[in-house]
């Protein structure tokens, strides 16, 4: 039942009838919501080797994060917001290709959550 | 090159809850600690649902209660909601255990209550020293921790004995070896969450609360998470709702779903949508969620360094139970230290006691013995799926009067199951479940 990695990733399927339930949000509204104190010099996200991500059939950082750091750029290659990452580890864990080089921010830098 | 060598008793890494529990017990003991924390100010990075014991706040802080602690409401009412494709059916307690003066959980903002616990360990003496991420250990060549090395110039803080607090992204217990490695997805639930302003009178009214003296917290099982691994939550806050999912990180990645659009399907839902409506959006956020349970479990300990509260997956996902854990966790964590102090010794003979100590209490006890909740869930969707909508449809049939003969009525209810799971598996659940929950 664990995911499977690598080219072994498999993704699964929703019922037609109940992915057309899902709406879809235009997530900029929410991060509108989000103080960041973003660091200018220094990205802590990076992709090791976009090769990779080339290879890499079905994406799903695309989908999962949930603050849509990750995004297709014209080029076809995976762009990283990373000054909209609110830290959560997803993408390193649930990249099928441990392709994330995930670090904290520097220390004052990120996300800075006003309710959490 | 000439700068003196910073050390203190003790080193905290991490500002929440068992970071600031620890030192705050150290401080006590009369040691030097240094509270190291990333965000600009404790709390600023931790998202939850959620509540806080006051059994574990009295257990680290007494006189808890004078000190104001920046509660939204008692947790007066508890349970599940059941939440079928139009339905909902309401399963919560309330008066009775929940009506105890002061409350047994509290909501709370970590924003808010992070801030605070910290203040009291600093009032105790420790030094907290925010905007300062911990990105490697000093080590002697034998592998014994004597310090942390921090993003700041100079940033080394020498100190016998350092308590890893540093939440579900262990990189530093990894570090060290004490985790193997990262977790995999399926150990993980993403959790997200809106905060969403509502006047109070409109929280109380539309959830039945008597006044902002009293909560409701709720999880929420169903076609809130599309019937896949996962589980909604509600919370009351004095004048906003925290209301989300955590939903597994696997489940997430491989059916390719979008948190915020999960998250906007379930305020849509029929019966949700009426009680968040003309609310105002505050704040949207997202957290990991250590659910992977014993099995999870790093090595608590090695030489003069110890682990607590997330970065341990304390996390006992069916009860809510965490912060708890971790408050209580880093108090033994503390005190184990302070044991190692008095003796002089920081072997991981000596660190190995603050292993005992959690078993002595509930923390181990409960983590073992839920050690196969996790994977059950796992492999038993239905929970999430076939069950909260036989519920539904169940118990709406039964209030219904149809004029119909009652014969009927019951071989329908019947057929409401059986239609969604066999008699003799879903016999085998129920088996499963008390298994997975008994630890047998």
């Amino acid at each position: 039942m664990t995911m499977k990695t690598g080219d072994a990733f498999e993704v699964k399927e929703l019922p037609e009838e109940l992915k057309a339930t899902l709406p879809e949000v235009y997530v900029d509204d929410l991060l509108m919501t989000l103080k960041y104190f973003i660091d200018e010099e220094q990205a802590h996200l990076q992709i090791k080797n976009h090769d990779v991500c080339a290879r890499c059939e079905y994406k799903p950082c695309l989908y999962f994060c949930p603050v849509g750091v990750y995004t297709l750029g014209p080029d076809g290659r995976i762009q990283i917001a990373y000054q909209s990452c609110v830290e959560c580890g997803s993408c390193r864990v649930a990249c099928p290709y441990t392709n994330i080089e995930w670090t904290l921010p520097r220390g004052g830098f990120g996300v800075a959550y006003k309710f959490g | 090159m000439n700068h003196e060598r910073i050390e203190f008793d003790a080193v905290v890494i991490g500002a929440g809850l068992a970071g600031s529990a620890a030192a705050m017990h150290l401080a006590r003991g009369g040691l030097n600690v240094a509270l190291v924390e990333r965000g600009r100010k404790p709390g600023g990075k931790n998202y939850f649902g959620g509540a806080i014991y006051t059994h574990a706040i009295a257990e680290v802080l007494p006189d808890y209660a004078e000190r104001r602690p920046p509660f939204e409401r008692p947790v007066t009412e508890a349970g599940f909601w059941f939440l079928s494709r139009d339905g909902l059916t309401r399963m919560t307690v309330q008066g009775g255990h929940l009506a105890t003066e002061p409350a047994d959980a509290y909501i709370t903002l970590r924003a808010n209550f992070d801030p605070w616990w910290a203040e009291q360990a600093r009032e105790a003496g420790a030094l907290l020293i925010p905007k300062t991420t911990v990105v490697d250990f000093i080590r002697e060549e034998d592998g014994q921790v004597t310090g942390v090395v921090t993003d700041r110039p100079q940033g080394e803080i020498y100190a016998p004995v350092v308590i890893i607090c540093e939440g579900v992204n262990n990189l530093l217990t990894q570090k060290l070896g004490l985790a193997e490695s990262d977790l995999e997805p399926a150990q993980l639930a993403l959790g997200f969450k809106q905060v969403i302003s509502l006047p109070m009178e409109a929280i109380n009214g539309r959830l039945g609360l008597v006044d902002d003296n009293h909560g409701l917290a709720v999880s929420v099982l169903g076609d809130v998470s599309l019937g896949l691994p996962g589980m909604g939550f509600l919370y009351t806050n004095k004048t906003s709702l925290s209301i989300g999912l955590g939903v597994m990180l696997d489940t997430l990645a491989e059916y390719r779903l979008r948190p915020y659009d999960v998250l906007q399907r379930y305020l849509d839902h029929p019966v949700i949508a009426p009680l968040v409506e003309g609310g105002q959006l505050l704040e949207y956020g997202a957290h990991l969620i250590p659910e992977g349970g014993y099995r999870a479990m790093p090595k608590l300990y090695g030489k003069g360094v110890l682990v607590a509260g997330d970065a341990a997956s304390m996390v006992n996902a069916l009860h809510w139970e965490g912060t708890n854990m971790a408050i209580i966790a880093g108090k033994l964590a503390a005190e184990t230290a302070l044991e190692a102090h008095s003796r002089g010794d920081f072997s991981e003979r000596v660190m190995s006691r603050y292993k005992d100590r959690l078993e002595e209490r509930f923390i181990l006890q409960d983590l073992r013995q839920y050690r196969g909740f996790a994977k059950f869930l796992e492999t038993h969707p239905q929970f999430m799926d076939v069950y909260p909508n036989f519920i539904n449809d169940a118990l709406g049939q039964f209030f219904t009067a149809y004029g119909k003969p009652k014969k009927e009525l019951f071989r329908n209810m019947l057929k409401a199951l059986s239609d969604r799971r066999s008699l003799l598996r879903a016999t085998g659940d129920i088996i499963a479940m008390t298994r997975a929950v008994m630890g047998w």
